[in-house]
């Protein structure tokens, strides 16, 4: 077990408003999860002596102007009153958004710093979501761009049919999982869907993007920004709210990362070289945990993601998720906030928000009653990913 | 009038990637090999996936291999491929090692014949003085 479990904690959390598109410039949106996150702490900026973001571009052809396309450390640095002496900063693009969490823990454990401040800001550039404009594909691309196969959810979408094809699933199956989220985002008054219900029939009925895949198996994209604070579990203890603390982590860390290695074998390799650090490090396993909070980009990702954590055996996620098992009220809550799916693409941000809220028995109509610990896994198994375990005791 | 359309995207040749395009103008089929542990990479790379190897050279291969996977792009998402959707995006496992995918398209048209382990070959699209596009269709 890792010896750092329990000494931190997330003590805070801050969401801007999510819109599809703001009229407030990336910079401000992020400065107000910040200031909100710091609020719900009981902190004030001029703690913060620690910072770390994950400021990766949101989508192909988007620009990278800081404080319009991305929020780097140092416009945070420019634009809040933090402790005069900034003590460590992080800026990370390997993992995924629970990856600059990690870091920080490490740096809290480490006495570089006292307080930090993580965010995770989200642009969503006007036009076709993903687009591919370019004339020429260079490197990998120019084995798939020639072909019209650039998009990520083409990907999917293959990887989706040749899991049904193995395995018996149809979108009937996959319909449980994408409308019980949306009934979690109506319990959610952050969620971009808060107030839309969608019915069996509606996903059914809706358009395709890319066989098997509907619009509704895809994350709706937000402009936004959520933002935490950590300290360590000594100073957590003064604070505003119950603090959740870190028990454990893990990241992606499997060879043979490239869409040309999309196949399903490839995803449980990466998702369970992920699990198994999560697992080892909290001392915990699947069935320990009282909800999970499981990256959805698009809809198949969290069935890959209950296979590859061991929360069911390969390729019986599809049966797994039905009969009410992943429903508040079930066995295993799955996404009780509504996911990126129907609380908006927050790269993982949301799933490690609901997780504290759960642990921390802040997570109003959608509580689990008595949850002691939840985790929450970001990105698709392929490619990269980061999770963390949390829990209500140290 | 429907708005003109920009071409397709064209591979942007590369040092890496020569031999294959070379190969394909001239209708043949070629994958990066190592010449130590006899691993097929594709895309080609400068290291063997399997052995990390640095002697990798191209070698002719059969141009048969089955469908492992498909789907149906619906978006118009690509620029040049507006007027294409819906069309085909084939994964081509090749006969020649496990998991030695190639991407495919077709046209709507051919969906009917298109399964998963559908056995197909390639074909060679001229597309211009430099670029051939490999392609496959079932057998």
């Amino acid at each position: 077990m890792w010896t750092g479990k329990g000494k931190t904690a997330i003590v805070g959390i801050g969401y801007s408003e999510l819109t599809r598109h703001s009229q407030k410039p990336l910079g401000l949106l992020a400065i107000d999860a910040c200031r909100a996150a710091l609020s719900d702490a009981g902190l004030q900026s001029e703690q913060v002596d620690g910072l770390a973001t994950y400021p990766e571009l949101p989508a192909l052809g988007a620009g990278s102007r800081d404080g319009e396309d991305i929020v780097s450390v140092l416009y945070m640095i420019n634009h809040l009153p933090l402790a005069p002496d900034i003590r460590w900063y992080a800026q990370i693009e390997a993992g995924m958004i629970a990856s600059p969490v990690i870091e920080s823990v490490h740096a809290l454990i480490a006495g570089a710093c006292n307080s930090v401040l993580v965010w995770r800001a989200l642009h969503q550039p006007r036009g076709r979501y993903g687009a591919w404009s370019n004339t020429r594909a260079a490197g990998e691309s120019q084995f798939m761009a020639p072909y019209g196969c650039t998009s990520i959810f083409q990907w999917h979408a293959m990887q989706w049919q040749r899991y049904m094809h193995t395995y018996g699933a149809t979108r009937e199956h996959l319909a449980t999982f994408v409308v019980n989220s949306r009934r979690n985002a109506n319990l959610n008054p952050r969620a971009f869907f808060s107030t839309t219900p969608m019915s069996h029939e509606d996903y059914l009925a809706s358009r395709w993007i890319a066989e098997p895949l509907c619009l509704f198996d895809c994350d709706i994209p937000v402009e936004g920004c959520v933002a935490l604070v950590l300290t360590t579990t000594e100073r957590a203890r003064d604070l505003r709210h119950p603090p959740a603390y870190v028990a454990g982590y893990g990241q992606n860390t499997s060879r043979r990362r490239t869409l040309f290695h999309y196949a399903l074998d490839d995803y449980m390799a990466c998702g369970a070289s992920l699990a198994q650090k999560l697992w080892s490090s909290s001392g915990l396993g699947p069935h320990d945990m009282d909800a999970a909070e499981l990256y959805d980009g698009f809809s198949p990702s969290t069935l890959y993601w209950l296979e590859a954590a061991g929360f069911c055996q390969r390729g019986e996620a599809y049966a797994f998720i039905q009969d009410g098992r992943i429903t508040l009220e079930g066995e295993l809550p799955v996404n009780t906030f509504g996911g990126s799916l129907s609380e908006g693409r927050l790269h993982g941000m949301g799933h490690i928000a609901e997780a504290v809220f759960q642990v921390t028995g802040r997570a109003e109509q959608r509580q689990i009653p008595g949850a002691a610990a939840v985790c929450a896994i970001d990105g698709s198994p392929m490619l990269r990913g980061s999770g963390l375990v949390l829990t209500k005791e140290a | 009038m429907p708005k003109e359309q920009q071409p397709k995207p064209l591979p942007a040749v590369d040092d890496l990637t020569r031999p294959f395009w070379e190969a394909a103008a001239r209708h043949q089929l070629v994958i990066q090999r190592c010449q130590e542990c006899e691993y097929f990479n594709h895309p080609p790379r400068p290291v063997c996936d399997a052995c990390q190897s640095q002697r990798l050279t191209f070698v002719p291969v059969s141009g048969r291999g089955r469908v492992y996977t498909f789907t149906v792009m619906h978006q118009p998402n690509i620029a040049g491929f507006e007027q294409d959707i819906p069309y085909l995006n084939l994964l081509i496992e090749l006969e020649e090692q496990p998991r030695l995918f190639m991407v495919s398209y077709l046209p709507i048209s051919a969906k009917a014949n298109i399964q998963i382990g559908c056995a197909v070959e390639v074909y060679f699209e001229p597309v211009d003085a430099e670029i051939t596009l490999p392609q496959f269709r079932p057998v």
